[in-house]
C-alpha cells in the first residue's frame, strides 16, 4: 500500500466511524438540541431555566422528550449500521467505490437532517393540538427519504467524481 | 488497529462487529436509562421535585408520582400537604396525584375542601370546586354539597361546580339533573359549561337526548355546535359502544375511563358484566373502586357478581371496602324490587 492509498483508507476509516456514531448520537440529540434552542433563542428562556424544564419533561408523561428523542434516532441508527455495512465494506483496491458511496450516505444523512430538524422546529413554533402526531409520522418520512437522499447523492458522485476512461 | 493497513475494504470485519457491539452497548445504556428514571425508581427524585421552587416543576413532579401510582406511597404527605395549604396554585395537580396513589388520602382532600364551598370568598369557592373535580369520581361524597352550589350567586363558581359534578361522573342522576339545570342557567358561561360537559365527558341519556335536540337551533352558535356534537356521540344503548367500553376496560392504559364511563351507564351498562368482574382484583385501589362502582351502578344484571363483591368485603383499602358494601346493598336492593313483579302470583 503506497502512502496516498495509506492516507485514503485511513481517511475512510476515520471517516466511517464518524458517521457511524455522529448518526447514532446525533439522531437522538437532534430533537433535544433544537428543543432547547427555540426555548432559550425564541422564547428567551434563561439556558439553566430551559435545561431544568427539559430534564424535568424527560420522562414526563404527556411530554416525554426521551421517546420523542428515540422516535427520531431510530432512522439515524439504521443509516449508521448502513454506513458501517456499505462504506465500511468498501473495497479500498478502487477508491472511487468508497467515495462514491460516501456522497451517497452523506445525501441520505443530510437529507434525514433537513427534514428532522425542519419537522421539529415547525412543531414548536407552530404548536397546535395535532402537532404531537408528526413525531410517530417522522421515522417512517425519514426512512422514505433515506434511499432518496442516497440515490441524489450518487448522482453527483457520479457528476463530481467520473471514472477515468481507460 | 494497526490491522486495517493491510485490510482490502475500509474496515476489518473486527472493527465492524465491534461497531454494532457499540450499538448494542449504546442501546443498552439508554434503557437503563429509562429504567432509572422511571416508575418507583423515580420516587425519590419526584419528592424532592415537589419542594423545588419553580411552580411547574411542582405540577410536572406531582403529575409523574400520580402515574407511578401506589407504589408512590412515601410522596402521600407531601402531596397532601400541598392540595391542602391555602394559596396553593397547585392544589388540584397534587389532589389528582393522590387518587391515583391512595384513596384515603383522596378523601382526606375531599374532606378538607367541601366545607370551602360553603365560604364566603367566592374564589376559595371556585378552588374548592376546581380541586373537588380533580378527584374525579373518589369524590363521590362531596356530590350533595357540590349541588347545592349550583345555585351560588357567582357565576365562576356555578360554573366549576358543574365541571366537578361531570368530572365525578357519579352518582349519576343527580348530577345529570344538574347539568341538565345548567342548560337553562341565566349565564351563557354555565350554559355552554353544561352543554360541553355532555359534548366530551358525560355519556348520554334518553331525557338528555331530549333536553339537547331543540339546542340545535339555538341562537347562540357555540352552543349549537356542542349541542350537535353531543348528540353525534354514541348513544346508551348502543351495543358496540358498551363493547368497546368493555374492551377498554381491559387494557391499563384506558381501564380508569372506561370502568368511569360504565359506572356512569348504570344498568345500560350491564352487559360489560363480563369484563369488568376481573378488575374487581386489579392491583391498584382506583381500579377497583371504580369496578365496585360501575358494578353498583349496574343493579339487578349485576347479581352474579354478588359473590364476588362479597369476596372484596375485607378490602385492603377502606375506600373499596365502603365502594364494595354500598354496591352489594344497591344491587340486592335492586333484585329485591325486580324479583317480586317477576314472581308475582297469578291471580
Amino acid at each position: 500500500m503506497n502512502m496516498t492509498t495509506y492516507e485514503t483508507s485511513s481517511r475512510l476509516r476515520v471517516l466511517t466511524r464518524m458517521g457511524f456514531w455522529g448518526n447514532l448520537i446525533g439522531g437522538l440529540l437532534l430533537p433535544w438540541a433544537i428543543m432547547l434552542v427555540v426555548e432559550v433563542a425564541v422564547h428567551q428562556v434563561p439556558f439553566v431555566r430551559a435545561w431544568r424544564s427539559f430534564t424535568l419533561h424527560l420522562f414526563a408523561p404527556g411530554y416525554n422528550f426521551f421517546l420523542i428523542g428515540l422516535l427520531t434516532a431510530v432512522p439515524f441508527v439504521i443509516l449508521a449500521v448502513l454506513i458501517l455495512l456499505h462504506l465500511g465494506t468498501a473495497p479500498l483496491q478502487d477508491p472511487l467505490i468508497p467515495r462514491r458511496r460516501t456522497l451517497g450516505l452523506a445525501g441520505a444523512g443530510l437529507g434525514m437532517l433537513v427534514l428532522a430538524g425542519w419537522t421539529h422546529l415547525e412543531v414548536l413554533l407552530h404548536p397546535d393540538a395535532q402537532g404531537a402526531l408528526a413525531y410517530l409520522y417522522l421515522p417512517v418520512i425519514l426512512l422514505a427519504s433515506m434511499p432518496i437522499g442516497y440515490g441524489l447523492g450518487r448522482v453527483i458522485a457520479r457528476t463530481l467524481l467520473p471514472r477515468p476512461s481507460v | 488497529m494497526t490491522g486495517n493497513t493491510s485490510s482490502p475494504t475500509v474496515l476489518t470485519p473486527r472493527e465492524i462487529k465491534l461497531h454494532l457491539l457499540g450499538l448494542i452497548l449504546f442501546i443498552g445504556l439508554l434503557c437503563l436509562w429509562y429504567w432509572l428514571s422511571t416508575g418507583i425508581r423515580a420516587v425519590p427524585t419526584l419528592i424532592e421535585m415537589l419542594q423545588d421552587d419553580d411552580p411547574s416543576t411542582r405540577i410536572v413532579a406531582a403529575e409523574q408520582l400520580g402515574q407511578v401510582g401506589p407504589a408512590a406511597q412515601a410522596a402521600i404527605p407531601r402531596l397532601l400537604a400541598q392540595a391542602t395549604q391555602d394559596g396553593s396554585q397547585h392544589a388540584n395537580t397534587a389532589a389528582a396525584a393522590l387518587k391515583s396513589i391512595d384513596l384515603t388520602a383522596a378523601r382526606q382532600v375531599m374532606a378538607h375542601f367541601i366545607p370551602r364551598l360553603q365560604n364566603q370568598d367566592a374564589q376559595q369557592r371556585r378552588t374548592a370546586c376546581a380541586v373537588l373535580g380533580s378527584l374525579g369520581p373518589v369524590a363521590k361524597p362531596a356530590v350533595p354539597a357540590l349541588l347545592a352550589v349550583g345555585h351560588d350567586p357567582d357565576e365562576l363558581v356555578r360554573r366549576n361546580a358543574l365541571m366537578a359534578l361531570a368530572s365525578i361522573g357519579i352518582p349519576s342522576p343527580p348530577i345529570v339533573a344538574a347539568l341538565l339545570e345548567g342548560l337553562r342557567d341565566s349565564s351563557s358561561l354555565v350554559r355552554q359549561t353544561a352543554v360541553t360537559q355532555f359534548a366530551f365527558t358525560v355519556p348520554l341519556t334518553q331525557p338528555v337526548i331530549a333536553a339537547l335536540t331543540p339546542l340545535l337551533s339555538d341562537s347562540d352558535r357555540s352552543m349549537t355546535t356542542l349541542a350537535r356534537s353531543a348528540l353525534d356521540k354514541a348513544k346508551p344503548d348502543d351495543a358496540a359502544q358498551l363493547e368497546s367500553l368493555g374492551m377498554m376496560a381491559q387494557h391499563s392504559a384506558a381501564r380508569d375511563y372506561a370502568l368511569h364511563q360504565l359506572a356512569q351507564l348504570g344498568p345500560a351498562a350491564g352487559d360489560a358484566l363480563l369484563p369488568v368482574l376481573p378488575l374487581l382484583q386489579d392491583d391498584r385501589p382506583l381500579v377497583r373502586y371504580l369496578a365496585a362502582e360501575a358494578l353498583g351502578a349496574m343493579g339487578p344484571a349485576a347479581k352474579p357478581a354478588l359473590r364476588s363483591l362479597e369476596q372484596r368485603r375485607e378490602d385492603s383499602d377502606p375506600v373499596v371496602r365502603e365502594a364494595v358494601a354500598h354496591a352489594i346493598a344497591g344491587i340486592e336492593a335492586a333484585t329485591a324490587t325486580t324479583a317480586p313483579s317477576a314472581k308475582a302470583p297469578r291471580p
